[in-house]
């Protein structure tokens, strides 16, 4: 083969192009991109999920893509037939709204070998759950001297002025309004009673965050001293010397799945595939669990211990049993319905 | 566009230097904002019906018209705060010595240098429960129990100001420096006092500076989402948190690109109102 000047020069180029913007080489080539949540989900990934699976697939290439569930079902809808995401991670509400909008592939559950050791709460024919979030009772252990035990405890006229919430927008928000409507005789369908109930909360509302995280920096203020709170997050406050006390409700503390997809018509399934693998295993989970993580188990051959062990349940029986969840299909229907309500009706 | 190569005339210039900004532009602002109009004027989530119902749905309904109002409120008061705080700091400025001059700036500047998500945290500390403003009151025993001043109107329009005063001050302190002072001396020794003296020569002669700095304070004051979302808190809905709410958590994304280009007309038209007043205080300071 003769190589004159130009075609060398040629090729150059098109390498340096090639290196320059990968998105202009073949699809195949593209690594594994994960998207999953910012902060302290980020972190706890990239130092234990990603070497996992990093180990057992031989060095794969793979990016930490993270953004909010609703940022990854608008960049996989803007290209749906050559999707820059491989796998995404969502709470309930957004991953019907990623199976709605036909954004995912089933999970091949016959080729899996973790699926089956998921508690079936877990077990997610669309894509399971390697985590599970959940929310109870938050409170400032030096100003509240009796431990809360219920969700009614935050009617107490004791409270008057103490007690921060957080609106819709959020998957905690929403869940705690249906838990707090079934609490009064209502449903995922009906939460009227709730909104009644939050009515007669008005006096002690000390604040309606606009988020969680707004919601557990008002603690570190003094500006409340009890609220629904995620465990997780509570957790990481504590560690922080934030005085701050998670109790489960003996309602049953509420628990999101969050659930982890192969988007449909990624060109690296496999990998998808084998990075969920390592997500679902008790190997990685029992690592998640344990401090400063704290992340709340789903395979049943994960042995629960430390502050899980003592806060939440000893073990995937009495996690089953402690633990409430949710019809989100339901609650999705209305939301948006009940977000324009509480806009409406909750001013302080 | 450019000018004509025949006669080159030396008081006319090409726009060719323009052009790489004006692509910019049109490539990343102009196309996206016809995408939002284009998806506004749609009735249904998934955009496949033509109508005018979300603009129908926005502007009969007295809620989001409240959400509106309270936001364009919001915004004036902000820039009437800035104005009232920034005037005599400028003024100043003009006054005293180069090196006052320098710390001067200096002070006004460094709140720009500083993460607005870490300014509006401090607010937070300043105005909460246990904060440094109820913590002086009660040890002074001014007050028993501690005031409410996060999550309200109140707070919300204190760390604004604090947030967007730059804006005010900058605009400000180069209209002043442009008067000449002689003029006051003259107003003075005509027999005219201070106040006069303000009102009559100083004030429309900044009028310019202050019309520029209360448009930009009141552009940055009501699209402040990250201050309006933590010092106001979830229940204090302003429009660029009800856009948010529509297009994030509701995928609503018809009704959120309605919400944005009426939110858009509405500071439009307050901005057009400043210029005008701008173009009238021209013809007054000429007088």
């Amino acid at each position: 083969m003769i190589m004159n000047r130009r075609s060398l020069l040629t090729t150059a180029l098109t390498l340096g192009a090639m290196k320059a913007f990968p998105g202009l080489s073949y699809a195949q080539a593209r690594p594994l991109v994960f998207a999953t949540f910012t902060g302290s989900w980020e972190e706890a990934h990239k130092a234990v999920l990603v070497p996992a699976f990093r180990k057992a697939n031989a060095d794969a290439a793979m990016v930490l893509d993270p953004m909010l569930s609703v940022d990854q079902i608008a960049k996989v809808n803007a290209a749906k037939a050559n999707p820059p995401i491989d796998v995404m991670l969502h709470d309930p509400g957004p991953a019907l709204v990623a199976i709605g909008q036909d954004l995912v592939e089933p999970y091949p559950v016959e080729k899996s070998a973790y699926y089956k050791d998921l508690i079936t709460e877990a077990q997610e024919p669309m894509g399971p759950a390697p985590f599970f979030q959940v929310v109870g009772l938050t409170y400032n252990p030096e100003a509240v001297k009796t431990p809360p035990t219920s969700w009614a405890d935050l009617w107490k006229p004791e409270f008057k002025g103490r007690v921060g919430i957080t609106n819709l927008n959020s998957t905690l928000g929403t869940g705690w309004l249906v838990e707090i409507a079934k609490m009064r005789g209502g449903s995922e369908a009906n939460v009227d009673p709730g909104f009644k109930a939050l009515e007669e909360l008005k006096p002690n509302l000390a604040a309606v965050a606009a988020n969680p995280g707004a919601l557990a920096t008002l603690f570190q203020q003094g500006q409340i001293d009890i609220s629904p709170g995620n465990f997780n997050a509570i957790q990481i406050l504590k560690a922080r010397g934030v005085p701050v006390e998670f109790v489960a409700p003996k309602e049953g503390a509420i628990a999101f799945k969050t659930t982890i997809h192969i988007v449909k018509n990624s060109p690296n399934r496999e990998l998808a595939f084998k990075l969920i693998e390592a997500s679902l295993t008790p190997e990685v989970q029992t690592t998640l669990m344990n401090p400063p993580y704290l992340i709340v188990p789903t395979n049943s051959k994960v042995t629960m211990g430390g502050e899980i062990a003592r806060v939440l349940a000893k073990d995937t029986a009495e996690l089953k049993q402690k633990f409430v969840f949710q019809d989100w299909k339901k609650i999705n229907e209305q939301r948006s319905a009940w977000i324009e309500r509480f806009n409406r009706e909750i001013k302080i | 566009m450019g000018a004509a190569p025949a006669s080159r005339d030396v008081t006319s210039y090409g726009m060719g230097l323009a052009a790489p900004l004006a692509l910019f532009f049109l490539l990343f602002f102009v196309a996206p904002l016809l995408q939002l109009l284009w998806l506004s004027l749609h009735n249904d989530t998934t955009a496949l019906h033509w109508g005018l119902g979300q603009y129908l749905h926005f502007l009969t309904d007295p809620f989001s018209l409240s959400v509106l109002g309270s936001t364009l409120l919001l915004g004036a008061e902000v820039t009437a705060v800035c104005l009232v705080l920034g005037f005599p700091i400028a003024w100043l400025y003009q006054r005293v010595g180069p090196k006052l001059q320098t710390i001067i700036i200096l002070i006004v500047l460094l709140p720009l240098l500083t993460s607005v998500v870490v300014r509006t945290f401090a607010w937070i500390v300043i105005l909460g429960r246990q904060g440094i403003i109820n913590a002086t009151l009660q040890s002074l025993g001014i007050i028993d129990t501690p005031l409410k001043l996060l999550y309200t109107q109140f707070g919300v329009v204190l760390a604004l100001a604090q947030v967007q005063m730059p804006l005010m001050t900058l605009p400000l302190i180069t209209a002043l420096g442009r008067i000449d002072p002689n003029l006051d001396d003259a107003s003075c020794s005509l027999g005219a006092g201070s106040w006069r003296t303000f009102f009559r020569i100083v004030l429309p002669l900044a009028l310019p500076g202050v019309i520029a700095g209360c448009t930009l304070t009141y552009a940055a004051a009501i699209t402040a989402f990250i201050t309006q979302s933590l010092i106001g808190g979830g229940q204090m809905l302003f429009m660029p948190m009800y856009l948010y709410q529509q297009a994030s958590t509701l995928q609503n994304w018809p009704f959120a690109a309605a919400i944005s280009i009426i939110f858009l007309l509405a500071v439009l038209a307050v901005v057009s109102v400043f210029t005008t007043l701008g173009r009238m205080s021209r013809g007054y300071g000429g007088a």
